[in-house]
């Protein structure tokens, strides 16, 4: 045992002292990398020789040392054995060789690189055996619709000789003879191989590979063929968003991917996005699936610049998550990024300006009709009228505030993007820069992004290879992320009265509305309050692979990633009515990840392929805060910037860490590419738990079967692809937070005097020691098949989710000191299937491929341990509106279950009797009294409703005629309700807003006059209940998300230049039943801050999405 | 190199990394080793107080404990507006549901929590033996004040005299009112002989404030539902032994009833205040006074004031001009009686903020209890215990001739002490003393039997079971043992 603790001291200790070596080295081979040229200059360089038996590769030596020509082979090609003897004197290097050399060796001289290659010869009858490079090919190279394409790679087959297409598709390359293959390939579309033979000039035309059979797919720790994939996942190719004003994954994502569903629920510049990987698993934690880039496991998907992005796949079942262990219940979005290509620079350069409008309006009152209306208010309810009858007249006319024109605004954008790539022979390089700036539709919110993203490769030898991405992004937001509830400036533009002015006569700001809202003026909580979070990320992610013999390679990777997150806030003198505070968040959070892969990979007799990979992975966590807040600033306009000018302070700091180390292996095994099966196992160990619930093993299998590779299906050409999947494993989540299994006290202070505060110490949430693994069982079918040689697509899965030991926060009740406790309790199930497909319907001069999916997600809790029969969460963001939680899980509902009353309208006028009975009289709202006893209680509440979406699906269409594209893409998302807060507090004058202000209540029920309405009368015993059917809606949408128009002016017109025009419009059209604005934001449930899955679906003030117009211009050169 | 490399890896494959996964507690305050220093079990006492005064969230600092207390005919709030909750305790028709309840029940726990975990733990802790004891008394103090409340608002309760958690915790089932008294009245007991005789600060308790408070106990327990007769005499006694050292406690009446209602933020607090619960503005503050008591025309809240016969029959005086406020000036310059006011009501003047300063939130300390209570429980419990001696008449007739009232002479033990009671709902109007009087000595029905026209009236009859207040929802649905 001290053995092996001092064995891992020095590991750790010599891991820290190579790896930064290790990044010095990556960077510096990368400055001496050049980019090579072919001639025949060395091959005239004289030499001089006298040797005697000696050893052939003592010779090259000293040919090396006398013409500074370098000789690059495999050491099996020539045999040390040989002996050489040789006289020569001032004879060209060329006939030296011809002398040393038989036709089996190919001697190929490089100029620029002052190197010969030496290289088995492909013709043993080739009498001409040293050569230049000297046939020279050019050629011009277009897509299916004739138009150039540029960055397509071109290599001469069985060399590592290449090059790509410039910007207008054209390419030169020196090549051996007439007898080499030239291969042109590009990314999406079919690799395509051209014998030269007597040709100089190559017209060549590539197809779009839409079978995508030999596209290598990522995978986690390694690739694999797309046919050999046993797993469920998805690709997302560049092209399909390409010309798209996205500035974000998930906009990527949205619709895109079959069994991802993402909801845009803060509609905010840089706003809040939830991402689902077939439904939610936990309760507890974080269901956002897990992003690996470029190999660093747990990036924030953020801060991609989405042009940088060369690869997107989505891991969905569990065979392909496994390998991700602890972390791969959510699923696993891999995401490569650009690297350069062989051969020239290439620029790409694009810029895009949008302006952004609020997609709806509510319907509020006019100040005259509200005036009438509060009036008719207090009479009903035996008060004094607010205005009087000559006011409410002048209201009319005057027309008053609307509030919502106050807060809304027409928001601009723009967004910048360069990139440069290209590289050499043996080292490439990408670098990209991107510049978005986007103002919010809710006044002075803002939000910014600056990327920087340089990625190298460098193959040093024939075995070893370099890598190095680094990236650093910049994020700054200003008040894009608007809290809930009462002190949001859109809730408050619907509590503020029509009759009362946003200003008074001296253009100061209206502090008090004297009859709406008791809280702020919606104005001063957009410019009297500043948030700004300032987000830096650097992520650099190095590796060094080499490579023993084919086949069998070790790859060493660290990665660190580095946030910095600077929040700073300002509450001028209105929002803290003359106590004005300001503060700083501080918090820098370092990611230390270590990675080492042995990969083998061995076909056996033409028919056992495997590929084999085995990782021991690292991670730790670290995350420092500090936090100060200045109150009753003695300056207030100094705020964040000097708050040591404060009358008390508030300090506070922080340290949390945790750490993962994991040992895991993957064999994948195909038969004649018909039969397939791969099988992963890992091992995680956190530091979040204890004892024997530290490690756990996470296993798992898959199998395929390529029906079309059958000899029975070899004879038809209607099936062009077949394959049949299955696969089954158990994936973990890392629910919880650090020190969750101990008991620890909180920080807080307490007044005992009027002008000080002192600090102390509570108990918090309860440890529990027993907290173990949340487990997630995953078993998919699923089918894969081509028709008519890709005229038709079809991938279909069904799956099934079964999460065990649910980790959650069970809600304790206030007699035990309130808070939660981490508990693992409970069975969740995902059961859902999904379907895409791809029909390219014309393929001629007008196209039109359209693609479909579909996923459906049924979510059930199946069980919550038998503590308890249900347990509640709070989503946090009713304050004021709702008195209790207004979430359950309960087995047999889905996760998310509305808990509260059943609306069954006003009582009515012959219901006099029944209503007394509770109290109440026609006009007053009834609710469902379940247990009969003529009063609400607690008793009478019940499951109303599901705030998950069952079904989410994607229509993306792209038409092409010519330079043209247009790209109509539809988003549809079903079967989830939505609590409407803001509708309740707008209408009910609930909360702060004490006013109706909807002019829905113009139709409510008036004793005598209007006796059907289900709107409430005003009266005294009526009674709200907001957490009820009344406010529960229907949010399901179909939504025109894109529409997009782009023309690529031809080369004729722009002379070696790729221009391409693009307009935009994005949320243009929303179909629903909703009433809010906005179906698709929420107020809750996308962090994990806010409730989590189990509370989203809560629109109070939520920050809508806006309606988008962009228009944008790309240039490649 | 490479080989070294696969080495390394290798070794790293094949041994256990055991100190890599270790978890570090760095700046977390795990277990009770911090309660080992009088420092930290002073600490833990600021936290223990926090429950009672988390502004907004749990507590007394916010109108919750005024909204619980609105069964009495000395307040009422808005009819419409956003103040449905608050009606419901005006119309005896509380839903287990309602916040107002639920945020006093979990302050008073999470104080009891804290309390608990400082009374079981303080004798290990090593230190200045007078700071543990006095900090072990506030502890006591603070859990029977916490008890005190929750049984008089909810009757039987759930019953915790431990810190920690355990799940048996979520399965216990409701405790009696009687043994909840027992414990306050130990607690009261033990606080006596660990408290200062002055004050730590002005936001804790004394000795004066914990026999003070006894009084009170005691006199509750002679009512309802506990109807221990002999209690009365316990609270006269505990109560007298206050006002003989007064001095040296600290306690006076302040000269003037204005004065007591002086409501100057800037000072801490007057020699009348038993104990309260100080606030400062940069924490959250109280915000009890101002807007909350202001009305609606001149940008208040409407949150609570006087029902209009109560209002109507409070006998004349400096008192009674101090308590109300029935003339307005709004924002156009207009001046206003109650009457035109959009409630059509009068205002608590005594809450609002000195200068009438126009915010929700100040630096006043929440008063618990002034010095005024406990001239009023001598006065009656010696009434009810034995009749009304010379003191106790000079008790009840400081805080008459304070209010401009006659001096009562020459009553019979009942009337006297119905005089006194009378007297303690004009004294301590909207002060959250008259709801309790009613229910102690059950008059709930006929205190709320004639309302003035343009007064809410209770939704149903009123019953024994109004008298306390459902659990709150969440309470019940966690265990559901805790249901009827």
């Amino acid at each position: 045992m001290d053995n092996s603790k001092t064995i891992q001291q020095v590991l750790y200790a010599l891991m820290r002292i190579t790896l930064p070596q290790v990044f010095m080295m990556i960077a510096f081979t990368t400055l001496v990398a050049a980019a090579p040229t072919r001639g025949q200059e060395i091959l005239t360089r004289k030499v001089s020789l006298d040797v005697h038996d000696k050893d052939i590769k003592a010779v090259l030596s000293e040919i090396e040392k006398q013409t500074s020509v370098v000789f690059t082979y495999r050491s099996k090609l020539i045999k040390s054995s040989r002996k050489i003897s040789l006289k020569v004197s001032e004879a060209p290097l060329a006939d030296v060789l011809k002398e040393l050399f038989d036709p089996g060796i190919r001697v190929l001289a490089l100029d620029d690189e002052e190197e010969i290659v030496l290289r088995p010869g492909t013709d043993e009858g080739s009498t001409h055996a040293v050569a230049p490079y000297e046939l020279r090919i050019s050629g011009n190279i277009v897509d299916e619709k004739g138009e150039a394409l540029p960055g397509v790679s071109i290599l001469e087959k069985g060399t590592s000789n290449g090059t790509t297409s410039d910007g207008s598709g054209n390419f030169a390359l020196n090549v051996l003879d007439q007898n080499s293959i030239l291969t042109f390939s590009f990314i999406g579309y079919t690799t395509q191989e051209v014998p030269v033979g007597n040709k100089t000039e190559l017209a060549v035309s590539l197809q779009p590979d839409i079978t995508s059979l030999e596209e290598v797919v990522v995978i986690g720790y390694g690739v694999q063929k797309k046919a050999d994939i046993t797993g469920a996942l998805t690709s997302i190719s560049p092209k399909e968003f390409a010309g798209q004003p996205v500035t974000r994954l998930d906009q990527i994502l949205q619709g895109r991917a079959s069994g991802v569903q993402v909801s845009n629920v803060g509609g905010a510049p840089g706003g809040d996005v939830r991402i689902r990987v077939r439904g939610a698993n936990s309760i507890l934690g974080d269901n956002n699936p897990l992003y690996v880039v470029d190999g660093y496991i747990g990036a924030d998907f953020t801060t991609i610049n989405p042009s940088d992005i060369a690869t997107i796949q989505v891991l969905k079942d569990a065979s392909s998550t496994a390998i991700y262990g602890s972390r791969g219940a959510n699923g696993v979005i891999i995401i490569t990024t650009k690297n350069g290509g062989k051969g020239g620079i290439h620029v790409n350069f694009s810029s895009q300006f949008s302006t952004s409008n609020r997609i709806k309006k509510l319907n509020t009152l006019s100040a005259g009709d509200y005036a009438q209306t509060i009036n008719e208010r207090a009479a009903a309810t035996g008060g004094n009228p607010f205005f009087t009858q000559q006011q409410v007249d002048n209201f009319r006319v005057s027309g008053g505030t609307d509030w919502q024109d106050q807060v809304f605004t027409e928001a601009a954008g723009q967004e910048y993007q360069l990139g440069v790539s290209g590289g050499g022979d043996k080292t490439t390089f990408a670098v990209s820069g991107n510049f978005l700036d986007q103002d919010g539709i809710i006044r002075n919110s803002n939000f910014k992004r600056f990327a920087l993203r340089s990625n190298i490769h460098s193959q040093i030898t024939e075995k070893l290879s370099l890598r190095l991405n680094v990236s650093g992004t910049r994020k700054n937001n200003l008040n894009n992320g608007i809290t809930a509830g009462t002190a949001n400036p859109l809730v408050q533009a619907l509590a503020w009265a029509p009759t009362t002015p946003p200003y008074d006569e001296n253009g100061n700001m209206t502090l008090r509305d004297p009859t709406g809202s008791i809280f702020t003026n919606p104005l001063a909580l957009m410019y009297d309050r500043e948030y700004r979070t300032e987000i830096m990320i650097a992520n650099m992610v190095g590796g060094l692979r080499y490579e023993f013999i084919p086949g069998l390679s070790l790859d060493l990777q660290y990665a660190v990633n580095y946030l910095n997150q600077q929040d700073k806030f300002n509450n001028g003198s209105i929002v803290t009515n003359n106590n004005p505070n300001a503060g700083r968040i501080s918090s820098e959070q370092i990611t230390l990840q270590s990675t080492n892969a042995i990969n083998y990979s061995k076909t056996f007799a033409d028919v056992h392929r495997i590929d084999a990979v085995a990782v021991f992975e690292t991670q730790e966590f670290t995350n420092n805060k500090f936090n100060a807040t200045g109150n009753t600033l003695l300056i207030p306009s100094l705020g964040y910037d000097n708050i040591g000018l404060a009358g008390s302070y508030q300090i506070g700091s922080e340290f949390s860490k945790w750490t993962l180390l994991s040992l895991m292996g993957r064999v994948n095994y195909s038969f004649k590419d018909k039969y397939l099966l791969s099988a992963t196992v890992r091992r995680d160990g956190s530091s979040k738990f204890r004892g024997d619930n530290q490690y756990s093993v996470f296993p798992s299998v898959a199998a395929g079967w390529r029906i079309s590779e059958e000899s029975f299906m070899k004879d038809q050409d209607v099936v062009s692809n077949l394959k049949l999947r299955a696969s089954w494993g158990l994936t973990g989540s890392q629910a919880i937070g650090p020190y969750a299994t101990q008991s620890t006290y909180t920080t807080t202070q307490a007044a005992f005097t009027n002008n000080s505060a002192r600090s102390g110490i509570m108990l918090g949430n309860p440890g529990n020691p027993n907290l173990k693994w949340e487990t997630t069982e995953q078993t998919d079918i699923g089918l894969e098949a081509e028709f008519l040689q890709g005229k038709f697509l079809i991938e279909a899965d069904y799956f099934v989710k079964n999460t065990e030991d649910l980790l959650l926060n069970r809600q304790l009740p206030g007699y035990v000191g309130g808070g939660n406790i981490a508990e693992n309790v409970g069975v969740i199930q995902n059961k859902g299937w999904e379907l895409a497909i791809t029909v390219p319907v014309f393929t001629g001069d007008f196209g039109w491929t359209t693609s479909f999916n579909i996923s459906n997600v049924k979510n059930m809790v199946k069980s919550v341990g038998g503590i308890a029969d249900k347990f509640f969460t709070s989503s946090n963001v009713g304050a004021g509106m709702s008195t209790q939680a207004e979430f359950v899980y309960a087995p047999g509902q889905a996760l998310g279950a509305y808990w509260g009353l059943v609306y069954e309208g006003t009582w009515k006028p012959d219901e006099a009797d029944q209503a007394a009975l509770r109290g109440e009289m026609p006009g007053d709202s009834r609710y469902q009294d379940l247990d009969g006893d003529n009063a609400i209680t607690a008793a009478d509440y019940q499951i109303i409703g599901s705030a998950i979406p069952t079904t989410t699906s994607g229509w993306n269409n792209t038409f092409t005629y010519k330079g043209f594209s247009l790209n109509v893409f539809f988003l549809g998302m079903f079967g989830m309700d939505k609590l409407n807060y803001t509708r309740a507090a707008a209408l009910t004058g609930g909360a702060d807003a004490r006013q109706p202000i909807l002019d829905d209540i113009l139709d409510r029920y008036i004793p005598g006059v209007n006796e059907t309405s289900n709107i409430p009368a005003f009266s005294t015993t009526n009674r709200n209940y907001t957490q009820s059917t009344r406010f529960m809606e229907k949010g399901d949408f179909i939504r025109l998300k894109n529409v997009s128009l782009g023309y690529d002016f031809p080369k004729r017109m722009v002379k070696d230049f790729g221009v391409r025009l693009f307009v935009s419009g994005t949320n243009l059209l929303t179909f629903t039943d909703y009433n809010g604005i906005d179906p698709e934001s929420a107020s809750s449930g996308a962090g994990t801050n806010q409730g989590g899955d189990t509370a989203q679906g809560i629109d109070y003030g939520s920050y809508p999405n806006s309606k988008t117009y962009t228009v944008g211009v790309n240039l490649t050169f | 190199m490479k080989k070294i490399k696969i080495i390394y890896l290798i070794a790293l494959l094949t041994t256990g990394c055991s100190g890599f996964l270790d978890e570090e507690f760095r700046g977390q305050i795990v277990g009770n080793a911090s309660l080992s220093t009088v420092e930290g079990l002073d600490a833990a006492l600021v936290g223990t107080y926090k429950g009672l005064g988390n502004t907004w969230a749990t507590g007394f600092l916010h109108p919750t404990a005024i909204g619980a207390t609105m069964g009495g005919e000395d307040v009422t709030t808005h009819k419409a507006s956003n103040k449905q909750e608050f009606r419901e305790f005006d119309q005896f028709a509380v839903s287990a549901g309602n916040s107002r309840t639920g945020n006093l029940y979990n302050g008073c726990y999470k104080a009891i929590q804290g309390a608990n975990n400082i009374i079981n733990n303080y004798q290990a802790t090593v230190g200045d033996l007078t700071l543990i004891n006095n900090i072990a008394g506030e502890a006591y103090f603070i859990r029977a004040l916490s008890y005190y409340w929750l049984v008089r608002l909810y009757g039987s309760i759930p019953f915790i005299t431990t810190a920690e958690y355990s799940n048996d915790l979520l399965t216990i089932e409701k405790t009696d009112p009687a043994t909840v008294y027992a414990l306050i009245e130990s607690d009261l007991l033990a606080a006596e002989q660990l408290l200062p005789m002055k004050k730590r600060d002005p936001g804790r308790p004394n000795i004066g404030s914990a026999k003070a408070l006894l009084a009170d106990v005691y006199l509750t327990e002679a009512g309802w539902p506990i109807k221990d007769a002999s209690a009365y005499a316990k609270a006269a006694t505990k109560a007298k032994e206050v006002i003989d050292n007064k001095l040296a406690y600290g306690f006076a009446l302040m000269p003037t009833f204005a004065e007591a209602f002086d409501n100057n933020p800037d000072v801490p607090t007057l020699d009348e205040y038993v104990f309260q619960i100080s606030a400062f503005q940069s924490i959250g503050g109280n915000t009890n006074y101002g807007f909350s008591a202001m009305p609606g025309d001149i940008a208040g809240w409407d949150d609570y004031f006087p029902e209009i016969n109560f209002f109507l029959n409070f006998p004349a005086g400096p008192r009674k001009d101090k308590t109300f406020r029935t003339e307005f000036v709004t924002d156009d310059g207009t001046t206003i009686q109650w009457q035109q006011t959009q409630t059509k009501h009068p205002y608590y003047g005594k809450f609002w903020i000195k200068g009438d300063v126009k915010n929700y939130v100040s630096s006043l300390p929440f008063v618990m209890m002034r010095y005024a209570h406990v001239l009023t429980i001598y006065a009656e419990a010696k009434a009810r215990s034995g009749g009304p001696d010379e003191e106790a008449y000079s008790a009840i007739n400081a805080i008459r001739v304070r209010a401009g009232l006659a001096p009562l002479v020459g009553l019979s033990a009942d009337a006297f002490a119905a005089a006194v009671v009378q007297e303690r709902a004009w004294e301590f109007a909207g002060e959250r003393t008259r709801w309790f009087d009613l229910v102690r000595l059950e008059m709930v029905e006929a205190a709320n039997a004639s309302k003035h026209p343009d007064d809410m009236t209770p939704i149903n009859a009123i019953t024994r079971e109004d008298y306390t207040f459902p659990l709150p929802l969440s309470e019940t649905l966690a265990n559901p043992n805790l249901g009827d």
